[in-house]
């Protein structure tokens, strides 16, 4: 038997790490039974294959805030969780090419301070402290905030499912949610591959899929799944301590607890394209062009190995976070943009609440789903969908 | 040859290397060497593989690290130096680490109180990991070769016996080939225009706006990019020794059967002096008889073939027909082993200074899964094959397989070479029919052997994942906490993201799982390697232009 209920309070699409942070608050402010399910494997989605950059330095106070909330949680989380996260706080550095783009960062800069994060300013050569080797003249200055940082997103997946288990949150992996049942206008059950399942409430967990499970449920959103590639070199001794992230071509790196320069770089999107999670050969030029023309002498380090996932990208940058007003009972916790693992600690409490029917402090402005159904009111944007 | 040797410094020492002599065969003339240690416990490692993919070879050379040195040719003058042990790979403080947690560290939840001290935790063990120091500025801009472009009807990958065939027939037919081909020193073809010491890494399924044809990503040795764009091409990419697991399964002497083989290469002595095979097949034949009085054992985990029993009875060589390969003692070098008869027998100690692995050859699959071909599980060779007909035709359009990764016997090359050559040159395409029937791959019998050899005390100690320094207790416990399937149990463990990519490790990973999880071991999961298919260097990339159909495509 698959499901051992046939009815539960709530079910969570998506067993990533912002579906698995949201059973578990669930299950905690006694929101269960909750059943999670997911087509696929723990860890295969986004959740499984990004960089684990967790940084503070964004565009918007809401998000620096949620952001600020999710870095103090996963300094917690190995005593929480009883799982190495190996959550390294050694710091995020933007580079600029350009004396624009250097103003750009610098107004993050003013925001993250204004923050209390003590975020810094730095020129060519403060940035060259920080990157041995880097190609001169290749920048004219960044930003760096030592607070932010890296962690290995396994095992914070493996802690935030087993914490969510043990609060007796069913978990239902290669389990495919096909689409809703609707009564009196109002969410009643859930169809998956496995079966119907009898609910008030479901939370669109799905990553690169949520828009396509909304659309399900006959909702329309403007969530679009766009693919975005890694790679991984052979091992090194230290050499580099912050996460690297330049605003022009969306290249971030970072070396990780194993030493292997981990990185990607934004391609163009190819609409159409197929939605496999494999590699191409695009990226791994475009990549390794940016990677040796900012630090030559990694010339002669070698690709280990590359690999791809999925963004769930909205209009403006920011995520969807909150009931559907069309659908009763019907909850997004979708389009972070990349962006799931580093927010999830923070936004998830809240997609908890607004799951049990609670206000939360969100503003609805940048983040609920509501400010897509009334054209013309994105006064604001997050253009730093990066790293 | 004429060449003159070269010399070379080996941590300060002179060394020299004959004409044609790879780093690994100049280091290794009269033992096996110790050149590394592992990235976790540092437990000693020599070389394993002997093709280029395992850690067990792994030197600087000039300020480039992680160099393989099976795949290096020294030049006059040149620094190499061994990284990652400390004095040396001899002996090596560091080393404490293994011994003092001769059961492993768990990194997955240890190490992580109390809260204020895990930057020091993280100092520590980013420290003593790294297979080698960065290179420096001068070893990158040594690699300055320009890309190399060519344009082809039908381009072939692999010019090993299976590979020659078809180029024969080729030329034959009158079409002039591009051949890719890793060995250093490949076999001449004649009518092909052929690179060697190039390794094929990456062929994407083949793209509409780049009118169909398939483009081979490949590098030639030490970092020049190779391209070929080809209408057709032939994949013959050939095996590989497969991996065993057992107590010192890492241990500098445990070696493959092409390592041997290549290191015994006439006029070179064997860098062993009594070795004990393992395996009862055609592979420990060629052993035998590659390395003659080197060999003091045959040990098989199932029956030993009459053509085994042959060679050994010749040069007085002891069989240990259907065993269980326990342990290899001797730490920093093999003294003995300890084997003990299939079904519960006696236990007995043979002495040796190297084990052979010779038991199972697997296939090099990894383009075909790149390319998006038709696999299939072939349960009695524990592997993915892919999907060919009688004429080698795959899943992929204009796409062939001939040699070991599509079941041709090494007697039928030349026959199998004509019927694809006509296939490839007909104007239809007919998609592909029947498998071809009459697999070569002899049966492993290794499910049935890991079962016994799971009920084995201390065999949580045998090294599951050499490159990562995983152990089978590990693994034993990511399926004890309920995760289950070889994605999650990799993701769980780190087993298959070092070096080699889970060459040497996923097959086993995939028999040990299935009986842990009581299930086929197709349906643990597929074992794929993600691209590209060797370690290839960032300037190799590099230096390739991005290809027009980068442009964004129309929706």
């Amino acid at each position: 038997m698959t499901f051992s209920r046939g009815s539960y309070r709530t079910v969570v699409v998506g067993a990533g790490i912002v579906g698995l942070f949201t059973a578990y608050h669930l299950a905690r402010s006694g929101g269960g039974p909750v059943l999670v399910v997911d087509r696929g494997f723990l860890s295969g989605g986004a959740s499984g294959r990004n960089g684990g950059g967790v940084r503070q330095q964004w565009e918007t106070r809401g998000t620096v805030r949620l952001a600020r909330e999710a870095v103090a949680a996963y300094r917690r989380f190995g005593t929480e969780f009883g799982f190495n996260i190996w959550f390294r706080q050694s710091g995020y550095l933007f580079l600029a090419e350009n004396d624009t783009e250097l103003g750009r960062l610098k107004a993050v800069h003013t925001l993250v301070s204004s923050e209390g994060l003590p975020s810094t300013v730095l020129d060519a050569a403060g940035v060259a402290r920080y990157i041995e080797g880097i190609a001169p003249g290749a920048v004219v200055g960044g930003t760096y905030l030592g607070s932010d940082g890296t962690l290995y997103p396994f095992p914070a997946v493996w802690g935030v499912y087993e914490a969510a288990r043990s609060l007796g949150v069913e978990v239902a992996l290669g389990v495919e949610a096909l689409g809703v049942d609707v009564r009196d206008g109002r969410m009643a059950g859930v169809q998956t591959s496995k079966g119907t399942v009898a609910t008030t409430t479901v939370v669109n967990a799905a990553g690169g899929w949520s828009g396509e499970f909304s659309r399900r449920a006959g909702l329309e959103v403007p969530n679009v799944a766009t693919r975005h590639e890694i790679l991984a070199t052979e091992s090194l001794k230290p050499f580099l301590d912050p996460m690297v992230v330049r605003a022009s071509d969306g290249l971030y790196f970072s070396q990780s607890m194993r030493g292997e320069v981990i990185g990607g770089i934004a391609l163009p999107h190819r609409p159409g394209t197929s939605r496999g999670q494999g590699s191409s050969p695009e990226f791994l030029l475009a990549m390794a062009r940016a990677l040796v023309g900012l630090i030559p002498r990694l010339r002669s380090v070698g690709v280990l190995r590359s690999w791809s996932g999925f963004y769930d990208d909205t209009p403006d940058g920011f995520p969807v976070i909150g009931p559907d007003p069309r659908l009763p009972g019907f909850v997004h916790a979708n389009g972070f943009g990349g962006h799931g693992f580093m927010l999830a600690p923070a936004t998830s409490r809240r997609v908890a609440l607004a799951a049990l029917g609670q206000p939360t402090d969100l503003d609805p402005a940048q983040f609920s789903p509501e400010r897509f159904l009334a054209p013309g009111r994105a006064a604001v944007a997050e253009r730093l969908q990066l790293g | 040859m004429g060449e003159p040797d070269r010399r070379f410094s080996f941590r300060g020492r002179p060394r020299s290397a004959r004409p044609g002599e790879d780093l690994l065969a100049a280091l290794a003339r009269d033992r096996l060497p110790l050149l590394r240690r592992s990235i976790q416990y540092h437990r000693p490692q020599g070389p394993f593989c002997g093709i280029g993919h395992c850690a067990g070879c792994l030197v600087r050379v000039n300020g480039r690290p992680n160099v393989r040195a099976c795949r290096y040719e020294p030049a006059e003058g040149d620094s190499v130096t061994t990284e990652n042990a400390w004095p040396s790979p001899g002996f090596d403080l560091l080393a404490a680490i293994g011994l003092l947690f001769p059961n492993g560290v768990d990194t997955l939840h240890g190490l992580r109180r109390p809260a204020a001290a895990t930057p020091i935790f993280q100092g520590l063990v980013r420290r003593l990991a790294g297979t080698g120091s960065p290179p420096t500025e001068e070893a990158g801009r040594a690699l300055d070769a320009p890309a190399v472009e060519r344009s082809c009807d039908v381009a072939v990958v692999g010019a090993g016996p299976s590979g020659r065939a078809v180029v024969r027939s080729l030329v034959a037919s009158g079409t002039r080939p591009v051949v890719v081909e890793r060995a250093l020193r490949p076999t001449a073809v004649d009518g092909a225009e052929l690179f060697g010491a190039t390794t094929a890494v990456f062929l994407p399924p083949p793209r509409e706006d780049a009118g169909g044809r398939f483009t081979v990503l490949a590098f030639r040795e030490p970092a020049q990019a190779v391209r070929v764009t080809a209408r057709s091409v032939v994949v013959a990419s050939g095996g590989y020794d497969g991996p065993l697991l057992f107590r010192g399964n890492d241990r500098p002497g445990v070696i493959t059967a092409a390592a041997a083989l290549s290191l015994s290469e006439p006029p070179r002595h064997p860098p062993f002096g009594r070795a004990v095979v393992v395996g009862g097949g055609p592979r420990a034949a060629e052993q035998i008889e590659r390395c003659g009085s080197a060999v003091e054992a045959v040990v098989a985990p199932g029956e030993v073939r009459p053509e085994v029993v042959r060679a050994a009875a010749d040069l007085g060589v002891l069989l240990y027909p259907r065993s269980l390969l326990l342990r290899a003692y001797g730490r920093g070098r093999i003294r003995a082993i300890r084997i003990r008869a299939r079904g519960g027998g006696a236990e007995s100690t043979v002495p040796c200074d190297a084990v052979i692995l010779a038991h199972r050859t697997l296939p090099h699959t990894q383009l075909f899964f790149q390319v998006g071909a038709k696999m299939d599980w072939h349960p009695e060779a524990g592997a993915y094959f892919p999907s060919v007909d009688p004429d080698g035709r795959t899943g992929v359009p204009r796409l062939f397989a001939t040699g070991f990764v599509a079941g041709v016997r090494p007697g039928g090359l030349a026959e199998h070479a004509d019927r694809l050559v006509r296939a490839l040159s007909s104007r239809d395409l007919p998609p592909p029919s029947t498998p071809a029937a009459g697999s070569p791959r002899a049966p492993t019998e290794l499910l049935g052997y890991y079962r016994e050899l799971l009920r084995v005390p201390g065999h949580g100690r045998f090294v599951a994942c050499p490159c990562a320094d995983v152990l089978l207790s590990e693994v034993e416990e990511a399926n004890r906490s309920g995760y289950r399937g070889i994605e999650v149990i990799k993701r769980y463990t780190s087993l298959g993201t070092g070096i080699c990519q889970g060459r040497y490790c996923l097959p086993d990973a995939l028999l040990v799982l299935s009986i842990l999880e009581n299930r086929p071991p197709e349906e643990v999961g597929y074992i794929t390697q993600r691209p590209p298919v060797a370690v290839t260097p960032l300037a190799a990339f590099a230096a390739l232009p991005a290809p027009a159909s980068t442009t964004p495509e129309v929706p």
